[in-house]
């Protein structure tokens, strides 16, 4: 007997063994259907007794443990169930002669047996017969277990007799011995009738009843039985026989202790003999209820001595061992059983069982010295099948005792024994299998989820070393799709464990592995129905990261400032409250701000970084998102070895509108692709995942004319798309062309262009940018592809004079400006000359040389397409950057009267600051040329102004606004007129350009240019008559006068009192005033003008006579009765003109 | 002497482990790892009886064919683990006992280290030197 039978339990003891097999040529399938009937008759009750029968079913079993029997009759086949196919009745003779031959096999231990045959069909040859069951088809066989039961009741009532022959035995007869089949020799030869010797027969004897007894449902006898045989053979020193009687005692405690069965789950068993030991054991239960309660009394046995009367009543249970006495007396069975070398697989068998009840018993500790001991028993040598069977048995034992470690290292034992060099063809699939089965036991979860959290714990030696092999197992079983999936959690789980090497190693594998099959994201199924999950490489790299980026500046959109009110979704009823609603999961689902376009690329910044000693490439890195059709455009990268934190960016584009929330990103390294989720990336840094996707826009693209701008504006609060920079004199103007394509898919459907100068510290004159947009907009929509230009005018004008030491360093000819009107006919003679004073110092110099920058920021705003329809714009900003250069200035200002009252002399001192010859010439003036840095006065006569024509700003602006801005305004309107006016420009050889006296016009120079609110007209003679327009008029002729006053003042005035004052000048700075005799008037000399209600006028006549020819002058005064109204009124309001009469003689004088 | 000397945190994964036949380390990990069921088994055992008074020594923890594998259970559940060569008869239990306490002390001052997390795998070289000091020397 080599062969142990590992699923052994205390039980089988009760058990009688029946052997079914197949003779002849049946179907494997249809034997096991019906040996599956058949061994649900695992125990049948006996009809006129309390008793039941258990029966025990193998398909084999070796005739060579039959004939251990006698030994432990549960060993010994006693019925033999035939199944056979018999096809016709010519073929029944040879069938039955088959059955007749498998019965001699165990014919010697045989107490009944039964063909069943199948597929006869028609006439039985023989008379029935009832050892012979005929059924037409396997289908067709209703009463299979109707005839095991009879069967079975047969096999009992041949116990039965066997059990009160043997029993009955009276000691006087001679007992034959029973001995194993190794002892057979041993007792050649020896003393018959020695005391001994009857003793040992008696004993053995006895232990055969017992176990009968035992088969016989009689366990109270049994334990008797067992007792004595205990005491007889101690006596007798027959240990093996001693070692079978106590465990036949223990096996007896134990079904009467444990009528549940101590098979435990009968997880690994046959799942045949599972069924019928879990039948056996529910009828255990059923008909000895309360056997646990009952009192166990050991020493009642000696107490009642031994006696061969087992008739006599003995108390329930009396003999019974108790649950320590069990393993005592076990282990007692095991030291004798280990006396013999033959007895090798009782022992074992002895350790499986003690072992059984132990784990029943939860004595873990001592259940595993058995087990122990069970490893170092010797079976001598073993096929390797043999000792796969038993390593899984040992694992299955420890782990039955709860030492899930210990069951994981036999296992794992088992495992490489499957496919250990000697055998020819490894298990490889077996292998694999018992491998899965250890991964429990190293606490080892193949959901790479587990090890998400925090650093590994583990025993990452061993650990490691299990997938390896798990990898190279199912590489060798030839699927390269689990060894991809195990390497790839080996590497994602327990990267921080390898060294350098074995990561280089365990890469090198995985790439070699996808190449044959390339590593997904889907869920692996075994064939037993274990799923591997998916194993996302999210440490390669690893992600520390993830932030979604505004789109450029250009492309953001920006929602209507109307519309965005009404979209302030709020969650609260509150406007305010100061309780903030935050929580940390929120952080990842909390939405941007800023948004994204359909159709427009987003990009997403990762930052990575490479864990591993070498290069690692990341091919088809994208985004996995949801929420919105996304198309991701997967990127390629290399990172270098160990690289520290490295941005990646990820784009895409999302091709509808909606919410988008970003979950994860996909890669490919090593031949793996993975989707790593960011949920289950506790590490990975985020700002939020969520973003909101609106309709599509078009997209501008702009290009100039002018170069593009090296250095961004200098006040970068708003970001710009592009800016263009150019150098201008002053007064220069430049075209600036801008092209507008529209290089989106949507139309182009409005457009609206403002501007914004920047630095405001520089004082601007006129308008800056300017531009017409009619012509633009009338091209919209603009289709995609198109383009539309734009003509924007650059037009500087600063301020560079400014400086007050210049405007003294030129104010040497001492002009001063008075109010008064000097009407000096020397004035008229006043020319521009030429200064040619020098600028100071070279300091100065550079002072007035310095270049002036001038920004501002052009914004189109535009929209179309759906994204118009949800209010949303995009804004495209042009920086105009100019650096200005001084043109020509005027570092001086100054008026003089002219000879007229309308007019007026303008002085101004230009200077040429640049390193150019330039011209400068004004409207009605000749031109200037000024050599660089040179500085000249220039007069340029002007008809003063009347400011009273410019439009006045309307009364509902004058309202809100500032009275200083107001009047600034007001100036500034002045001064450009008066700019206009004179247009004094420059030109520089190719260059030309405006130069504006704004900025030096002061309220004095200012005042001076403007027309008197009271105009004062002098006709003589009914000629309008001015400083320089002679008069002509006859002597003796009267000479009418005409003062005439309009009031354009806001106020009345007057009255006023003029007197004329007649004069000659005699050209020599001698003036004559004592003309009585020359002039006289005609009526009085005095004019009185009464009140004049603005807007009114009031004319006073007079007359004149002149009494001798000559030139005349007459000087029209005020008097000093109206002086004190006059003092209240500016005197430039009084500017008369001093009238020049030629008088001339008559013709009839000359004629006298 | 000992041949393997192993820390096994409360959770049962390995704060520290050495063996002295540096070539044939995984044996002594699978031995150390397998002695774990009869650590546990022998505290919750234990347990039962009297959760304060326990003796931290669990002696011998089961005999291989070639070592003895001992084990020491700290109150904290820290468990040490000294495997000895079975031909080493002159080691006595004693000897195993006093070699437990001196890892005990030693295993104190490393968790005394401010700047050692409870938990992490043990790098000290004191811990370190003591425990070579009661191993076999390999030679």
């Amino acid at each position: 007997m080599s062969i142990p039978d590992y699923m052994q339990c205390a039980e089988d003891h009760q058990t009688v063994l029946v052997v079914v097999q197949p003779v002849g040529i049946v179907p494997e399938d249809e034997f096991f259907r019906i040996y599956k009937r058949i061994t649900s008759v695992a125990q049948v009750s006996i009809r006129d007794s309390q008793r039941n029968l258990y029966i025990r079913y193998r398909h084999h079993y070796l005739p060579e443990n039959n004939e251990w029997g006698d030994f432990q009759t549960h060993r010994k086949v006693v019925g033999l169930i035939s199944v056979t196919t018999c096809g016709s009745a010519k073929e029944w003779p040879q069938t039955s002669d088959r059955f007749h031959c498998q019965k001699d096999v165990f014919g010697a231990t045989l107490y009944d047996s039964r063909l069943l045959v199948f597929g006869l069909q028609g006439e039985i040859a023989e008379q029935q017969r009832t050892d012979v069951a005929f059924y037409p088809s396997y289908d067709d066989c209703p009463d299979v277990e109707k005839r095991v039961e009879d069967f079975v009741e047969s096999i009992f009532i041949v116990l039965e007799s066997k059990r009160l022959d043997r029993a009955t035995d009276k000691s006087g007869d001679k007992i034959p011995l029973l001995c194993v089949p190794f002892e057979k020799k041993d007792f050649v030869g020896l003393d018959t009738d020695s005391r001994h010797y009857k003793k040992r027969c008696q004993g053995r004897m006895r232990k055969h009843v017992g176990d009968l007894c035992l088969q016989a449902g009689m366990l109270q006898d049994a334990l008797v039985h067992y007792h004595m045989a205990v005491e007889l053979l101690r006596s007798v020193n027959d240990f093996l026989w001693l070692g079978a009687a106590l465990e036949g005692l223990c096996s007896a405690s134990v079904i009467f202790h444990y009528p549940g069965g101590t098979a435990g789950k009968a997880s690994g068993r046959e799942p045949s003999l599972a069924h019928g030991q879990g039948q056996a054991a529910d009828a255990g239960k059923r008909h000895r209820p309360g056997a646990q309660e009952v009192l166990i009394d050991p020493g009642a046995l000696t107490a009642n001595g031994i006696s061969a009367d087992t008739s006599s009543e003995i108390g329930r249970a009396k003999n019974c061992l108790g649950p320590e006495d069990i393993i005592e007396k076990y282990k007692e069975a095991i030291s004798y059983y280990g006396k013999y070398k033959n007895a090798g697989v009782i022992e074992l068998e002895a350790c499986v069982k003690a072992v059984r009840v132990l784990a029943i018993q939860k004595r873990a500790m001592e259940a595993s010295e058995f087990l122990q001991n069970a490893v170092y028993i010797n079976l001598g040598q073993l096929s390797e099948e043999e000792k796969i069977q038993r390593y899984s048995i040992l694992s299955e034992l420890y782990h039955l005792i709860g030492f899930h470690r210990k069951s994981a290292f036999f296992k794992r034992v088992a495992a490489m024994q499957c496919v250990a060099p000697t055998i020819p063809e490894p298990g490889w699939r077996a292998c694999y299998k018992l491998l899965l089965e250890t991964l429990s036991g190293y606490s080892l979860c193949l959901d790479p989820k587990d090890f998400s959290k925090g650093s590994h714990r583990g025993w990452a030696a061993v650990q490691v070393r299990l997938l390896h092999e798990l990898v190279y197992a199912s590489r060798r079983m030839g699927n390269p799709g689990l060894s991809v999936r195990h390497l790839s959690f080996l590497l994602q789980t327990m990267l921080d464990l390898l060294s350098d090497q074995e990561k280089k190693e365990v890469t090198q594998s995985l790439e070699n592995y996808t190449s044959k099959c390339p590593g997904g994201m889907e869920v692996l199924t075994l064939p037993d129905g274990l799923k591997l999950p998916p194993v996302p490489l999210s440490k390669l790299p690893i992600v520390r990261s993830v932030k979604l980026l505004d789109l450029p500046v250009s492309l953001r959109p920006h929602k209507q400032k109307g519309l965005l009110e009404n979209n302030m979704s709020s969650k609260s009823p509150f406007i305010y409250s100061p309780i903030i609603m935050h929580t940390r999961g929120e952080e990842r689902t909390k939405k941007i701000e800023f948004r994204w376009v359909q159709g427009d690329v987003c990009e997403v910044q990762l930052m990575v970084y490479n864990p591993m000693p070498f290069e690692l490439r990341v091919e088809h890195m994208g985004l996995l998102t949801s929420g919105v059709e996304f198309e991701a455009l997967p990127a390629a990268l290399s990172l270098p070895a160990e690289s520290g934190l490295y941005p990646v960016t990820l784009v895409g584009v999302p091709r509808t509108a909606g919410n988008i929330n970003i979950s994860g990103y996909h890669t490919s390294v090593f031949g793996v692709t993975s989707d790593c989720l960011l949920d289950g990336l506790p590490s990975v840094r985020t700002s939020g995942c969520v973003v909101e996707v609106i309709p599509s826009l078009p997209r501008l693209q702009l290009s100039t004319s002018l170069p593009r701008s090296a250095h961004p504006l200098r006040p970068s609060k708003e970001e710009l798309s592009s800016s263009v920079s150019v150098q201008l004199f002053n007064g220069e103007t430049q075209q600036l062309t801008i092209t507008l394509e529209n290089i989106g898919s949507e139309d182009l459907e409005t457009l609206e262009v403002t501007s914004k100068t920047c630095n405001t510290k520089e004082k601007l004159f006129g308008e800056f940018l300017s531009w017409d947009l009619e012509e633009a907009v009338s091209q919209l929509p603009l289709k995609p592809g198109q383009s539309v230009t734009l003509t924007v005018n650059v037009k500087v004008r600063l301020d560079f004079s400014g400086g007050e030491n210049l405007l003294q360093d030129l104010n040497d000819d001492g002009i001063s400006v008075t109010g008064l009107p000097i009407s000096s006919p020397l004035r008229q003679v006043l020319k521009p000359r030429a200064e040619t004073k020098p600028l100071g110092s070279e300091s100065s110099k550079t002072d007035y040389n310095h270049v002036k920058t001038l920004e501002a920021v052009m914004t189109f705003k535009y929209s179309g397409g759906a994204g118009k329809m949800e209010g949303y714009y995009r804004d495209l900003s042009l920086g105009v950057h100019v650096d200005v250069e001084p043109s020509v200035f005027f570092t001086r200002v100054s008026t003089l009267p002219a000879t007229r009252t309308r007019q007026c002399h303008l002085l101004l001192d230009v200077f040429n600051s640049t390193e150019h010859e330039l011209m400068v010439s004004a409207n009605n003036n000749q031109d200037l040329v000024l050599h660089p840095s040179e500085c000249q006065r220039m007069a340029i006569q002007v008809a003063k102004f009347d400011f009273h024509t410019l439009p006045q700003p309307d009364q509902e602006a004058v309202r809100y606004t500032n009275p200083k801005l107001l009047e600034e305004e007001r100036l500034h309107a002045q001064a450009s007129m008066i700019s206009s006016t004179l247009g004094i420009t420059w030109n520089i050889i190719s260059f030309d350009g405006e130069a504006s006296v704004e900025g030096v016009l002061n309220q004095l120079v200012l005042e001076h240019l403007q027309l008197a609110p009271l105009q004062w007209d002098v006709v003589v003679n009914g000629k309008p008559c001015d400083c320089d327009i002679i008069a002509d008029c006859k002597v003796g002729d009267a000479v009418p006068l005409e003062v005439k006053l309009t009031n354009r003042s806001k106020n009345a005035v007057g009255p006023f009192a003029l007197t004329v004052v007649p004069f000659q000048d005699y050209q020599n700075g001698v003036q004559n005033y004592d003309l009585q005799d020359a002039v006289t008037f005609i009526g009085s000399n005095t004019f009185y003008i009464d009140m004049v209600k603005p807007t009114e006028n009031s004319a006073c006549m007079g007359a004149l006579l002149f009494l001798y020819t000559g030139d005349f002058y007459l000087n029209i005064k005020f008097q000093d009765d109206s002086a004190g109204q006059g003092k209240e009124l500016p005197p430039s309001w009084f500017g008369l003109p001093s009238v020049h009469i030629k008088a001339l003689e008559a013709p009839i004088e000359a004629g006298a | 002497m000992a041949v393997c000397i192993a820390v096994i945190a409360k959770e049962n994964y390995p704060l520290y482990i050495r063996s002295v036949p540096v070539q044939n380390e995984l044996k002594f990990h699978y031995t150390v790892h397998t002695s774990l069921d009869v650590v546990e088994e022998k505290i919750s055992a234990v347990g039962k009886a009297m959760a304060d008074q326990r003796e931290l020594y669990l002696g011998l923890l089961y005999p291989t064919e070639d070592y003895k594998v001992y084990g020491y259970v700290t109150n904290s559940k820290v468990k040490f683990v000294i495997v000895a060569d079975s031909s080493n008869t002159s080691l006595r239990d004693n000897e195993i006992r006093s070699m437990f306490r001196k890892l005990h002390n030693s295993f104190t001052d490393v968790m005394c280290n401010p700047f050692y997390n409870p938990g992490d795998t043990i790098q000290s070289k004191a811990f370190d030197s003591m425990v070579s000091a009661m191993m076999v020397q390999a030679s």
